[in-house]
């Protein structure tokens, strides 16, 4: 295993926390669409205060994820900022409205209508990030992505990666999202013995984990038909975490019906866990399939070795900075109620 | 063909600079103040800690939510950046990132780091013992400082490229390590974090010169004024030394921005400092300018007799535009000259008087340093940048080689001006509400 599998790994574990921690944390902004109509003061403070302390620190795993396709795999950072110039574009404009939106809304002690409409901007953003940055993930998935060059035409360079994959992939993302987070809202509703709020989210964990459910499903389907080189390696090499990818779906179902908070939380993080490895494991050695490979994009192995040693030192900050965080605010709320 | 693809490039180009120059310049005001401020917050708590006075609390409380918002926002135009690189400059990361791409991956550790600890900060008032929550703003301080240093390497690798050996037009034997601290990153990494704290100490000085010329016994404002004002004053002349530095530099690795800087056309010895001045591209002439004889041999190269060459014996289409450059130096070096004039009659009066100037003129002043001080930072910025034109990376890729084929780069410019004229207005209008809520509230709420 050269230097470049093990930043490999690095980046997805960093892909795989993004897509669980802000995944979430979209799908808390999600949730906020679909219920801005209903919902209560009492449900808008869960979410807020569940969000609040740690919705930065999550996001940083994507910068993370960017830094090191760019120092490591930069001609595969080249490759896809021409290829996916929209929905990098679209998604961006999400991150910006997402963020901008959350902290006005909770610092801008502005009018009710204000907050109203920072707080729809906050839920559209949070919907159509995942969309975007998930329809991304399915160009690069579906082995069919064009890199544009200089003589690509306008056309081609804004629709070329759209297919039926990229389509699926965003709307799944969305859906994925929303299932994340209620389920830790569940977890937290259940935590600070919210009865109604509890009620609410197992509901709402159980609904969009039955369409999660058969999304999935349709997703194998789809692969099959729309990315055959994909389907194969997932024959070949990824079939164990597919099948622990449904496994720990319809896990994390059971254990929200048995209101078991903190298993279904793990489990559903799990389910996403395996979705994306068993993705990269079956496109491996690719990064974006079918010409651009780890080896064929990757920096000399002199600059792996020391981004890894840089890793290495910062993660030992790091991890128990994280820690620290996650502890302080995700464990505790037991004592507060 | 060949003629239709240039043209091609050319409508890419100015777009994409703009959008660059754009976002990069809304990102760095907020970057300041995230290096600055939990400084400011550091110190108010600090002395609440020792003497107890609830009123220090108060300031760093307050402090701290501006910060949550502007680091909120400097959070998010930072990504656009990170994606901008790739987006409009697919090329810059594809032929370098290899070399230069190791600052971004520390940064990323700073970030991730700041980011945590702002969240245990902001959230951590009531949870946390007060000398731990003291402690959880460390961190802050140092990664913020941190983020900027790592950040500015990178670009100062830009201005002076090193790591390398360029084999057939590809980058071999590359030394992250060498590339990192390359010739120009020592003087712009501390010119840039000083700047950071003298923009923070003067726009937060230049808020609370309002309030005092309003109200004008308020010791809550008064504290605040004195502390962020001397925050700045002490940097003052620190920047003035480490702009020298800055100036030798350039000097010695690209003496084209140089003679931009200074509007040389000839090449010459004993060449003259020039005050202000209208560069002229086509007589090739620096007009209307103060001239002192030898100045600028001696500051660049510490001799007045030294020769400085001239922008004419440089090919035409390796120098940038004069005229920018020229007028950005002159507002950064004038505006650091007000500075050192403000700092000198603080201290001259604290030396006769034992006290802070209390003049009606001289709160009026501080109000003027704090826009000002944001208009000498961005300033520098453009020399630094504009004056490296037409190269983005000096004498190894042109600016036009690295830059999108996307359509549509105009219409991302505009819409993007639109988002950030919202978020703009929207942050400051947080910000003036934070300011204008009821001192209890901010005591006592979250
Ligand atoms: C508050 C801000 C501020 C003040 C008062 C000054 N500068 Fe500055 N200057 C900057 C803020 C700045 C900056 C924005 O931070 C730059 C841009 C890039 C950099 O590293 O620092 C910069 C760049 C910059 C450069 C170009 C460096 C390069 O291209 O690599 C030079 C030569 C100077 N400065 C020189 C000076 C001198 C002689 C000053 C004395 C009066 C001075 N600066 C005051
Ligand atoms: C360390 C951080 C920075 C990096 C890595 C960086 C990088 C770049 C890049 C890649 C470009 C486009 C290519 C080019 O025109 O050469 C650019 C242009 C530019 N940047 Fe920076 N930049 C940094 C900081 C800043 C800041 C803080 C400002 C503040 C105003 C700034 C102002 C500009 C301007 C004005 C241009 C356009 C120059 C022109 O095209 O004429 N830069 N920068
Ligand atoms: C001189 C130039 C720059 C300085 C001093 C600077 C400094 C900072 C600082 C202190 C922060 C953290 C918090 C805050 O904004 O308040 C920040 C955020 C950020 N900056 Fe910059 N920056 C500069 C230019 C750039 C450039 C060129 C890029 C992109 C390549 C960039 C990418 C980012 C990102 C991605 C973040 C957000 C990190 C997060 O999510 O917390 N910055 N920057």
């Amino acid at each position: 295993m050269g230097p470049d599998d093990v930043l490999l790994i690095v980046m997805l574990t960093a892909l795989t926390l993004y897509a669980i921690l802000g995944g979430a944390d979209f799908g808390a902004g999600i949730w906020e669409f679909t219920t801005a109509m209903q919902a209560t003061d009492r449900e808008r403070q869960h979410i807020y205060k569940a969000i609040g302390p740690v919705w930065e620190a999550n996001h940083v795993w994507l910068i993370f994820v960017l830094v090191i396709l760019m120092n490591g795999f930069p001609a595969a950072f080249a490759a896809l900022s021409r290829a996916l110039w929209l929905p990098l574009l679209l998604a961006l404009c999400g991150i910006l409205f997402r963020g901008s939106a959350y902290i006005f809304r909770s610092y801008g002690t502005g009018s009710g209508r204000e907050r109203v409409f920072w707080e729809s901007v906050f839920a559209i953003a949070s919907t159509a990030t995942p969309l975007f940055l998930g329809s991304a993930a399915g160009a690069v998935a579906s082995g069919k992505l064009m890199i544009p060059t200089d003589t690509t035409s306008a056309v081609d360079f804004v629709v070329g990666w759209i297919s039926a994959l990229t389509v699926f992939t965003g709307f799944y993302s969305v859906a994925l999202c929303a299932y994340l987070s209620a389920v830790f809202l569940l977890r937290e509703a259940r935590q600070i013995g919210d009865e109604p709020l509890t009620t609410l989210w197992r509901q709402r964990a159980l609904s969009t984990g039955l369409w999660v459910g058969v999304l999935s499903f349709g997703g194998l389907v789809m692969v099959a038909i729309e990315a055959p080189a994909l389907a194969q390696g997932f024959l070949n090499r990824g079939w164990p975490l597919v099948i622990a990818s449904l496994l720990c779906g319809i896990g994390s179902l059971v254990e929200v019906w048995r209101l078991n908070c903190t298993r279904a939380a793990i489990a559903a993080g799990g389910a996403v866990t395996a979705v994306i490895w068993g993705w990269g494991i079956s496109q491996y050695p690719a990064i974006i399939p079918p010409a651009i490979t780890a080896s064929s994009a990757k920096a000399p192995d002199n600059v792996l070795w020391m981004m890894l040693g840089v890793i290495s030192l910062g993660a030992v900050f790091l991890l128990p900075a994280l820690a620290y965080l996650l502890v302080l605010f995700k464990r505790e709320q037991r004592l507060d109620a | 063909m060949t003629l239709l693809a240039a043209a091609t490039v050319t409508d890419q180009l100015l777009p994409a600079r703009l959008q660059m120059a754009f976002t990069l310049g809304f990102h760095i005001i907020l970057a300041c103040f995230g290096v600055g401020l939990p400084v400011l917050m550091l110190v108010a708590e600090w002395r609440f800690l020792k003497t107890g006075d609830r009123l220090w609390q108060t300031l760093a409380r307050r402090w701290s939510k501006a910060f949550a918002v502007l680091f909120a926002v400097g959070a998010v135009s930072g990504t656009v950046l990170s994606f901008e690189l790739g987006l409009l400059w697919p090329e810059l990361m594809g032929q370098w990132g290899a070399v230069v791409g190791l600052p971004f991956t520390m940064e990323g550790f700073a970030f991730f780091l700041e980011a945590i600890f702002a969240g245990i900060y902001l959230y951590g008032w009531e949870r946390l013992p007060a000398r731990v929550h003291w402690w959880t703003g460390w961190p802050i301080a140092v990664s913020g400082f941190l983020s900027a240093v790592f950040v500015v390497t990178a670009n100062s690798w830009m201005n002076a490229p090193a790591g390398f050996r360029l084999v057939d037009g590809k980058p071999v034997d590359i030394d992250p390590l060498a590339a990192m601290f390359n010739a120009a990153s020592g003087a712009q990494v501390t010119h840039m974090v000083v700047a950071a704290y003298l923009v923070t100490g003067f726009s937060v000085a230049a808020f609370y010169a309002l309030c005092l010329l309003r109200r004008q016994s308020d010791e809550y404002c008064r504290r605040a004024f004195t502390l962020a004002l001397l925050l700045a004053l002490v940097f003052v002349p620190v920047q003035m030394l480490v702009g020298d530095w800055s100036a030798k530099v350039v000097a010695r690795t690209q003496p084209v921005k140089l003679a931009a800087m200074e509007g040389q056309f000839q090449t010459e010895r004993r060449a003259p400092l020039r005050i202000g001045g209208i560069p002229d591209a086509a007589t090739r002439e620096t007009r209307y300018a103060i001239e002192i004889p030898g100045g600028l041999s001696f500051l660049s190269y510490s001799d007045f007799n030294a020769e400085v060459k001239g922008l004419n014996d440089f090919p035409a289409q390796d120098t940038p535009p004069v005229a920018v450059v020229h007028l950005a130096f002159q507002i950064m070096v004038g505006i650091g000259s007000l500075m050192a004039l403000m700092a000198a009659y603080c201290a001259f009066n604290y030396a006769k008087h034992r006290a802070w100037p209390q003049t009606q003129w001289f709160l009026w002043s501080a109000v003027g340093m704090g826009p000002l001080s944001i208009l000498a930072m961005e300033a520098g910025w453009v020399v630094t940048e504009v004056g490296r034109q037409p190269w983005i990376v000096y004498g190894y890729m042109r600016t036009s080689e690295a830059v999108t084929m996307a359509p549509g780069v105009w219409t991302v410019f505009g819409t993007t001006m639109a988002i950030y004229l919202v978020i703009g207005v929207a942050t400051v209008t947080a910000l003036r509400r934070l300011a204008s809520a009821p001192m209890s509230e901010v005591t006592h709420g979250a």
